[in-house]
Parts: structure tokens; C-alpha cells; sequence
């Protein structure tokens, strides 16, 4: 009941008109740059990130949290039409996808995409509602123990399934620690690798460091290469699907539901890994494997569930225990922290308009998106033809203006430029920028709670180990460091890495 | 044996130099972690964690490097080889120049150079469009965050915008 009545509380606010307005824009510019290949979710959610100080948190939120979900919607349509995966999630999604394409059944793949989507984001919507209240009121048992534990685990995950090598990846994390904790000390006040800088006695700003090694880096990246689209031109037909694809897909869509939900939850985990594993357990299960890669629906509909349910999945960690699983909600947090609040356990109890307000608005945001996705199809087809030419000069002033709002201050600009340049000569030496990111906003946090636990315990270490939750996140963080020296495991990892590349 | 088990040391290997800056840098950081002080283990001091960053990134550089000379790795050359390598650095260079230009010059006059340097280096669009687009999205842009956001731009020494 109690859940009822908080769920029609949510809707209260996310019917509010201002909110509809934003949840929309944040769908729109989702499925834009989900459709759009060369920027992705992350690039778009630090570019509009300065934009959400100027409305309620409510609306910053909801805007941000619809560029995530909506990006998996509209990165399936580039993976079809184009054979080029608008985001990395939707990689998987042209196996087969862009076979039935070029088999004159676009219009199917794309309807049971959309379809496949909405009912997964429907499912991750109740899941979490019903999940992330019961999780914070267990979490508020949680002390700085388990806190930095968690943290570690999660950047350990987020290492190992990063591609390449771990040790890179490693390195990255602990870059990204020591640049989260630039500028005064919380504890002692005292200046930290500031170089005397008084822009930088605050710390680096998330956005210029995000913008630089997403934005800016990417559009280097792409300059390098000709981009060539081979478009399917054939008009777009049967967008609802048969009843033969229906039976065919029903059981792929629910298996990738519940894979991507869990996978989504788990740190370090995501939209990426769940549309792979999604793909491998159907091909597993599948009487006709031979069929995957040929153009079987079941390829398309399994992913695409998958991703857009771990999309859901992976705002229970950030939501409950205010820790983001994924650099797509380590930008969220930073939204978060940019209106003074700090999302965790009390955050349902003591701002629940927020937290149920931002349910309520994925759920207008899904029908939302379905509608954007099916009936306006064509529009999306007539963006691809964009030139990537004009597009890069574009979002090249649009980080700029964006960075600049966010502090009024040239210094951030500058700071973009140099993470920008760092971060494409980084991703050419094979050193993955997310590692950096993730640790960069947990940096100051994990270290905050280190202290105060070697604090309460008096330095003795023991406390890491004799608290059951904290000493299963080690555990397993440990088992992950160890993985990779083992070549069975190894194999296993270098199989489920993430290509952010994609 | 053959001789592919004879890893060749190679000075342009990219991996090693990757290694290299990264126990450079995790040095740096041990440094100044001590300049800091690290106070005692039940009241680490401000320079606790980066101390011990530091020493993880020694150790990771150093795994890089070891790896980096017992298997070898792609040169720098091979990293940029098959691409348009100077089409990037072109707009580096246009990037540093703007960051330079921005302040003394003001947002109109530096970003409507760099928009146009931007659409005609890497794959030139055809100067009837490149213009009115370097000048009208600035412009624009300009126009919005001043009139509407109230947001005042960097206007320079010629206090333009």
C-alpha cells in the first residue's frame, strides 16, 4: 500500500509540466545521440550536465536520467539501418539486427527493439521500486567499512571488465583517485597537489575532466577515420511485429529482462556486458544456432531487453547506497552532488518526492520513448545522413560552452583541452578512460571513508574483515585482481570485456 | 627454438614508454604524499592516500613495463599507422590556440575562427556552408546564454559579446 501511495506521490511531480518538458528533452537528446554514432550517453549527459543547475534538482535528475535510458533506445537504430553501433551497448544489436535489414526486414527489427525495450525498462522500473527501498533500509547498517569496501569492489569489477590490460586499467584507477583528491583536504584543510593554483583549491571539476576524455577525446578519435554509412534505404515497413516474431521472441526478451537487470545492478556491470551475455545465452539456447548472425530476431530482441533493463538495474547501487556502479551514474551522482544532495540509504525517507518522482518519470519517459521510436522512425533515418564533418566543429563549441557555464571560468576550459588531448593520446595507447572517471568520483569518498574507518578502529586493519559485508566485497575484489594471473579465468575476462570503443 | 622467443628491446616500444610516465607520475605522487605527512595509521594525515596510490601506481607502471620488456609491444608508429594521424593533430592545434585566444580576445572573436579552421581542416566543408555555420552557431550560442541564461561569455580586451 505504502508503495502505492509513494508511487502515485512520484507521479505528482513527474506529471508537473516543467518536468514532462525535461523528461522529455532528456529522451530526445537521448535517442539523438544514441542514433547519432560518435557520441554516446556519456559524451551528451557531461555535455547537458552545467544545464541542470539551472532548473530544480527534480528536473536536472529526470532530464539526465532520460539521456541514459533513451540513448539504449536509439543506438538499436543506427546498429540496424547503418550497421554501426550508435552506443556501445547496442554493438551486439547489429549481428543480426542489420542482416534483417538488408533482408528487407528492417521494419520488424527495429518494431521488436522498441518493444523489447519498453517492456525491460518497464520491468527494471518496478523491480527497482520495489527493491531500492527495501535495499536502503538495510544499507543504513552500512559504516565507512563497508563503504570503501563496496567502492573497491566496484572499481576492481569496472578494471576487470575493462578492456585490454588490467594492469592499464589499474594504473587508471589509481590516476583517477589522486586527481579526485586534488585540492583541500577535508579533514586537515590542507592544500594537495594544487601547484598553487587557487582554481584548483576546490579540486578539478567533474565536468571539464569528463567532457575532455569523452567529448573532446572522441571527436579526435573520429577525425581519424573517414566515416563512411552505408544507409539501408528501403521504406520502413511493419514496424509491429508478427505474431510469429512475438512467439519466437517472447522468451528471449524476458531471459535478457532479468540477465540485464541483475548484471546491471552488480558494480562495474551495465548495459554493455548484459547485451553480450544476453546474445550468448540465447545462441546457447537456441535449437537453430546457426540462424545468429543471419539476420534471427531472437539476437535483436534478447539485447535489446537486456540493455535497457540494466539501464534500470544499475540506479539501485547509486539510489541505495549512493554508490554509482558505472561511469553513466558516477556522471548522475555528480548531478546529484552539483544540487547539495547526496543520493544513499536515507535519501527514499527524507527526499522521497525526488527518488519517486524520478521513478515515475522513467515510466513516462518509456512511452515516451516508444512513441519517439516508432511512429517518428523516418526522422531519426534523416539524422544519419548528417555529416560527421559538421556535426564534430559542433559538439567541439558545445563542450566548450558547456564547460565554461558550469563554473563561469576560462580556467575549466582550459583544463577540458588538456584532458581532451591526454585522453586521445590515452585511448591510443590503450589506457581506458572509465577506470579514470569512475575512480576520480569515488576518489574523494573512498578516501574519506578509509579514514574515518581507521579512525573509529583505532588503525586496526581487522575491521576490513570481521564486518561480513565488507569482507565479501573484498573477497571477491581480491578473486578479481587474481583472475587474470589464472589463463583459464583470463580467457573468460578477455571474452566479457567491455569495448568502449564500440 | 625459434626466435620469437627472443623479444627484441626496442626504444619506440609504445608500451614501455606508456609504463615509464606512469611510474613517473606514481613517484611524483609518493613524493608528495610524504611532503604532505602521513600521519599515523589511526589518524592517516592529508597525505595517506596519495601515498599509497602512489605506491600502486609504481607497482602497476612497473607490471606494465616488465610486460612491456619481456613481450614487447607495438612501436608508436604502428599505434597511428592506416589512419589520418595529422587530421587530430590539426585540431589539437587548433584547440590550444582557441585556449589561448579565449580570454584575451573573447568568445565571439576566438570561437568563430576556430569554428570555421574546424570545418575546413579535417574533411573541408564547402566554404558557402562552412561560413554561415562558424558564424551563426557562435552567434547563436552568444545570443541565448546572454539574452536568455544570462550568462555573461569572456568578452576580451575589445569587450565584444
Amino acid at each position: 500500500m505504502d508503495t502505492l501511495v509513494n508511487v502515485a506521490h512520484g507521479f505528482g511531480v513527474a506529471l508537473q509540466p516543467i518536468n514532462l518538458i525535461y523528461c522529455f528533452i532528456g529522451v530526445f537528446i537521448g535517442t539523438l545521440v544514441g542514433v547519432l554514432p560518435g557520441i554516446g550517453p556519456i559524451s551528451a549527459m557531461s555535455l547537458l550536465l552545467p544545464i541542470t543547475l539551472s532548473g530544480t534538482p527534480e528536473s536536472g535528475i529526470i532530464m539526465m536520467a532520460g539521456i541514459y535510458y533513451g540513448s539504449m533506445y536509439g543506438g538499436s537504430t543506427t546498429s540496424i539501418l547503418v550497421n554501426i553501433p550508435g552506443e556501445a551497448a547496442s554493438v551486439v544489436t547489429c549481428i543480426d539486427g542489420h542482416q534483417m535489414a538488408k533482408e528487407g526486414r528492417a521494419g520488424p527489427a527495429l518494431g521488436i527493439a522498441a518493444f523489447g525495450s519498453f517492456f525491460a525498462g518497464t520491468f527494471a522500473l518496478i523491480a527497482l521500486m520495489l527493491v531500492a527501498p527495501k535495499l536502503a533500509s538495510v544499507a543504513i547498517a552500512f559504516g565507512p567499512a563497508e563503504y570503501f569496501s563496496l567502492m573497491v569492489l566496484g572499481l576492481v569489477v569496472l578494471t576487470f571488465l575493462t578492456q585490454g590490460s588490467m594492469a592499464k586499467a589499474l594504473l587508471m584507477a589509481c590516476v583517477g583517485v589522486v586527481l579526485g583528491v586534488v585540492g583541500l583536504d577535508s579533514i586537515t584543510a590542507q592544500p594537495r597537489l594544487t601547484f598553487g593554483r587557487v582554481e584548483l583549491i576546490d579540486g578539478i571539476g567533474l565536468v571539464p575532466v569528463v567532457m575532455g576524455l569523452f567529448g573532446v577525446a572522441e571527436v579526435l578519435l573520429n577525425t581519424e577515420q573517414v566515416i563512411k554509412r552505408d544507409i539501408i534505404n528501403t521504406k520502413i515497413t511493419h514496424l509491429f511485429p508478427s505474431r510469429e516474431d512475438w512467439k519466437v521472441t517472447t522468451g528471449p526478451m524476458s531471459r535478457g529482462t532479468i540477465l540485464g537487470f541483475f548484471l546491471g545492478i552488480l558494480p562495474g556491470g551495465g548495459a554493455v556486458i548484459s547485451s553480450f551475455a544476453s546474445y550468448a545465452l540465447e545462441k546457447r539456447l537456441s535449437k537453430t544456432p546457426e540462424r545468429f548472425g543471419h539476420g534471427a530476431i531472437e539476437g535483436v530482441a534478447g539485447p535489446e531487453a537486456a540493455n535497457n533493463a540494466a539501464a534500470g538495474g544499475a540506479f539501485i547501487p547509486l539510489m541505495t547506497l549512493g554508490i554509482p556502479p558505472n561511469v553513466v551514474m558516477a556522471l548522475l551522482l555528480g548531478a546529484f552532488v552539483i544540487h547539495g544532495l547526496q543520493p544513499g540509504p536515507l535519501m527514499i525517507t527524507q527526499n522521497p518526492g525526488l527518488f519517486w518522482g524520478i521513478v515515475a518519470s522513467m515510466y513516462i519517459g518509456n512511452l515516451m520513448l516508444l512513441v519517439l521510436n516508432l511512429p517518428m522512425i523516418g526522422m531519426w533515418v534523416q539524422l544519419l545522413k548528417l555529416p560527421y564533418n559538421v556535426l564534430f566543429p559542433l559538439i567541439i563549441l558545445f563542450t566548450i560552452i558547456g564547460v565554461y557555464c558550469s563554473s563561469n571560468n576560462v580556467f575549466d576550459v582550459h583544463v577540458m583541452i588538456a584532458f581532451g588531448v591526454i585522453g586521445y593520446f590515452m585511448r591510443k595507447l590503450g589506457y581506458e578512460p572509465a577506470p579514470l572517471v569512475l575512480a576520480f568520483v569515488l576518489g574523494p569518498m573512498l578516501e574519506n571513508n578509509l579514514r574515518k574507518s581507521l579512525i573509529l578502529s583505532q588503525g586496526d586493519l581487522i575491521t576490513f574483515v570481521e564486518r561480513p559485508i565488507s569482507a565479501v566485497c573484498l573477497t571477491f575484489a581480491l578473486v578479481l585482481l587474481v583472475a587474470p594471473l589464472l589463463p583459464s579465468l583470463a580467457k573468460k575476462r578477455e571474452l566479457v570485456a567491455l569495448d568502449e570503443e564500440a | 627454438m625459434s626466435n620469437d622467443s627472443h623479444v627484441k628491446f626496442r626504444l619506440n616500444n609504445s608500451e614501455l614508454w606508456g609504463g615509464l610516465i606512469g611510474l613517473a607520475f606514481g613517484g611524483y605522487v609518493i613524493w608528495s604524499g610524504l611532503k604532505l605527512k602521513l600521519g599515523t595509521i589511526n589518524d592517516p594525515g592529508a597525505g595517506f592516500v596519495l601515498f599509497y596510490a602512489g605506491i600502486l601506481m609504481c607497482l602497476f607502471a612497473t607490471s606494465i613495463i616488465i610486460s612491456a620488456l619481456t613481450e614487447g609491444g607495438p612501436t608508436f608508429g604502428s599505434r597511428w599507422v592506416s589512419t589520418r594521424w595529422t587530421k587530430p593533430l590539426l585540431v589539437i592545434i587548433c584547440l590550444v590556440a582557441f585556449s589561448f585566444a579565449l580570454n584575451p580576445l573573447g568568445f565571439l572573436l576566438s570561437s568563430i575562427p576556430l569554428m570555421l579552421l574546424l570545418l575546413r581542416v579535417v574533411d573541408p566543408v564547402r566554404w558557402s556552408l562552412a561560413i554561415p555555420i562558424a558564424v551563426l552557431v557562435p552567434l547563436g550560442m552568444w545570443w541565448i546564454l546572454k539574452r536568455l541564461l544570462l550568462i555573461q561569455l569572456p568578452s576580451g580586451i575589445f569587450e565584444i559579446g
